[in-house]
C-alpha cells in the first residue's frame, strides 16, 4: 500500500483528506506536529507528500526544500494562493504538482495517481479491460468478445470502460456523464441516449446484445 | 506663449509707459526743452521700454517652456508644484507656495486613500485565501453523500467559489502587474481547465460543448484566461436556450490566435449589445432570469485590456451569442 503524508493545518480538510484516501486504497499519514515533520518524513518513508503552503509557523516553500532532503518522496504542493508567481516557485523548489483549493476530488485523485505512477516508474494502467466475456482494448479502441471484434468511437469507448471498470454495479447517467466529462467529452443528457444506442449496436453485432442492461430510474449495469 | 498674448497681456502697462512718455515730453516741450534734445530723449525712452519688455517676454517664454517640459516628464503630476523651483518676487512666491500647500495636501489624501486601497485588496485576498479552506472541507464531505444531493450541493459550493474568485479578481484587477505572469499555454490546456472549474453548472444545465481546432498556444497570463473564458462559459450556461450547444473554436490568424466561444442560446437584444460590458449592467436577460451581477463581462474587459486581449461580442436574439478573445502574438508582448 503507498503511503501519502498529508501536511495540512486545516483540521476539517486533513480529516476529510485521511478518510478520502483511505477509501481510495492508500495509507494517508496525517501530520499534526509540524515541528516534528521532517523526522516524521525520515522514519515513515512516504511514497507521495500532500503540502500545504500556507503552514502555521513555517511556510511550505521551505519545508519542502528541507523535505526533499529528509525524504525522497514526491511532493504535490496544495494551496489556497494561486498566485503565478507562487506556482513557478513552487515547482522549481522540486515540487511534482502544484493544485489550488478548492480542488474537486476526481482531480485530487487524479493528480495523486499521475505522480505516483511518474515516481514508481510503474507501467501504464492496464490496456485492456474483461467484464465476463468482453474484452476491450483502450489504446486500439475495440471492443470484442468470441473472436468477433468491433471499433468504437472515442465516446462509446469510454461509456464503456467506464461500465467496466465498475462492472456488476449499477452506474447511473450522472456518473457516466462525470466520467466522459472527466476525459474532456463534454455531452448533454441527449447526446449519451444517442451515444448508448450505438454501444448497444455494436455490442450486438460482436454477438452480446443484452450485455448493457437499463435499470429503470437508476442507471446502466454491465 | 505667442508675442500676440504677451502683448495683450501687458497692454495697460505699456499703454501707461506710452502716456508717461507723452507726458513728460510735453512738460519738457512747455518748459523750453529743444526739438532736437527731445526727440533723442523719447527714442531713448522708447528703446528702454522696448528691451524691457522684450526681456520680459522671454524670460516668461523660458520659464513657461521649462514649466512644460518639467509636467511633460512627469509621472504622477500632481506632483508637479513639488519639482518646480521656487519664483522670484514675493507676490509670486506667496502664490507658489500656495499652490505647493494645496498640492501637498492633495498628495497625502491621495496617498491615504491608495494605501487603504491596497489594504482593502490585501484583505479581500485574505479573505478569498481563507474562504477556500472551508469550501474545500465541504467538498470533501459532500464524497460521503448519496448521488443525486452530492450532485446538488457540488453545484451550489461551485456557485460559491465562482463568487469567490470574481471577488478575488476584481481586488487584484486595480493592481493587476503584480500578478500577470505571461506565458507560453496551449489553449486546449486553457480551455479544460475553465470546464473543469465550471463544470457542475455546465453538467446541470445540460450544456453539451464541443471543441473544435485548440491545439495552439498562446501568449497569456493562464489564470486570468481561464477566468475570462470561465465567465463567458457561465454565461452561457445561464443564459441557455433549448438543447444548448457551446462551441469552441480556436482561428489562428499572422498576428493573432482568436478563440471563439458561441452558444445557441436566448441572444442580446441589439440595443443591450454596446453595453453588455458595463459595470453592473444586467440587461432584461439578467432582469428577467434574476441572479444577474452585471460584474462578469465587466471584469472581463478590464481583464483582457491588461492582457492585451481582443474581445469581441456579436449576438443575435434567440440564436445565440458568440465572444471572440483575440489572444495577442508573442511579438506584441514584448512592449507589454
Amino acid at each position: 500500500m503507498q503511503k501519502i503524508m498529508i501536511i495540512e493545518d486545516d483540521p476539517v480538510v486533513r480529516e476529510e483528506l485521511v478518510l478520502l484516501l483511505e477509501n481510495e486504497g492508500y495509507m494517508p499519514l496525517s501530520v499534526t506536529d509540524f515541528d516534528g515533520v521532517l523526522k516524521q518524513a525520515a522514519r515513515e518513508c512516504p511514497d507521495l507528500v500532500l503540502l500545504d503552503i500556507g503552514l502555521p509557523g513555517r511556510d511550505g516553500f521551505s519545508l519542502c526544500a528541507a523535505l526533499r532532503k529528509a525524504a525522497p518522496a514526491p511532493v504535490i504542493f496544495v494551496t489556497s494562493r494561486d498566485d503565478g508567481v507562487d506556482e513557478v516557485r513552487a515547482l522549481s523548489l522540486g515540487g511534482d504538482d502544484y493544485i489550488t483549493k478548492p480542488y474537486s476530488v476526481p482531480v485530487l485523485l487524479a493528480r495523486i495517481k499521475a505522480v505516483l505512477r511518474r515516481s514508481s516508474c510503474k507501467p501504464e494502467p492496464a490496456d485492456l479491460l474483461e467484464a465476463g466475456e468482453l474484452r476491450l482494448s483502450l489504446t486500439k479502441g475495440m471492443a470484442s468478445s468470441g473472436g468477433k471484434a468491433v471499433e468504437l468511437s472515442r465516446n462509446e469507448l469510454q461509456i464503456l470502460a467506464c461500465l467496466m471498470t465498475h462492472a456488476g454495479q449499477i452506474v447511473s447517467r450522472a456518473d457516466l456523464i462525470d466520467a466522459l466529462w472527466d476525459n474532456q467529452i463534454y455531452i448533454d443528457d441527449n447526446t449519451l441516449s444517442v451515444n448508448m444506442t450505438r454501444l448497444r449496436g455494436k455490442l450486438e453485432e460482436i454477438g452480446l446484445p443484452d450485455a448493457i442492461r437499463t435499470r429503470r430510474g437508476m442507471g446502466y449495469q454491465l | 506663449m505667442t508675442l500676440r498674448e504677451f502683448l495683450s497681456d501687458r497692454l495697460g502697462r505699456i499703454a501707461l509707459q506710452l502716456i508717461c512718455a507723452g507726458l513728460s515730453a510735453l512738460f519738457l516741450f512747455a518748459t523750453g526743452t529743444q526739438l532736437g534734445v527731445l526727440v533723442i530723449l523719447l527714442i531713448g525712452l522708447l528703446l528702454v521700454f522696448l528691451i524691457v519688455n522684450m526681456l520680459d517676454f522671454f524670460r516668461q517664454r523660458t520659464r513657461l517652456l521649462e514649466l512644460e517640459t518639467i509636467w511633460q516628464g512627469l509621472d504622477r503630476k500632481y506632483l508637479f508644484a513639488e519639482c518646480v523651483s521656487q519664483p522670484k518676487g514675493i507676490y509670486k512666491r506667496r502664490l507658489f507656495d500656495l499652490t505647493r500647500r494645496a498640492s501637498r495636501a492633495m498628495t497625502s489624501a491621495v496617498s491615504d486613500a491608495q494605501a487603504s486601497q491596497r489594504e482593502y485588496r490585501e484583505y479581500v485576498e485574505q479573505w478569498v485565501h481563507e474562504i477556500k479552506a472551508p469550501i474545500t472541507a465541504a467538498r470533501l464531505i459532500c464524497r460521503e453523500l448519496d448521488g443525486k444531493t452530492r450532485r446538488k450541493l457540488t453545484a451550489e459550493l461551485a456557485q460559491i467559489e465562482a463568487h469567490v474568485e470574481r471577488a478575488l479578481f476584481y481586488a487584484r484587477a486595480d493592481n493587476p502587474q503584480q500578478d500577470c505572469l505571461l506565458w507560453q499555454i496551449d489553449l486546449e490546456k486553457i480551455v479544460s481547465q475553465a470546464i473543469e472549474n465550471h463544470r457542475s453548472l455546465l453538467i446541470q444545465s445540460g450544456v453539451r460543448i464541443e471543441t473544435e481546432k485548440l491545439d495552439c498556444t498562446v501568449y497569456t497570463d493562464e489564470k486570468w484566461a481561464v477566468f475570462i473564458l470561465g465567465q463567458l462559459l457561465q454565461n452561457a450556461a445561464r443564459y441557455r436556450g433549448t438543447e444548448p450547444l457551446i462551441t469552441l473554436s480556436a482561428k489562428q490568424l499572422a498576428h493573432q490566435t482568436w478563440l471563439i466561444v458561441k452558444d445557441n442560446g436566448i441572444g442580446i437584444p441589439a440595443h443591450e449589445l454596446p453595453r453588455v460590458f458595463d459595470r453592473g449592467f444586467t440587461g432584461s436577460n439578467g432582469r428577467i432570469r434574476g441572479g444577474s451581477t452585471g460584474m462578469g463581462l465587466y471584469l472581463c474587459r478590464k481583464l483582457a485590456g491588461f492582457l492585451e486581449l481582443g474581445l469581441d461580442i456579436a449576438s443575435e436574439e434567440g440564436k445565440g451569442t458568440a465572444v471572440t478573445l483575440m489572444f495577442p502574438a508573442k511579438k506584441k508582448l514584448t512592449e507589454l
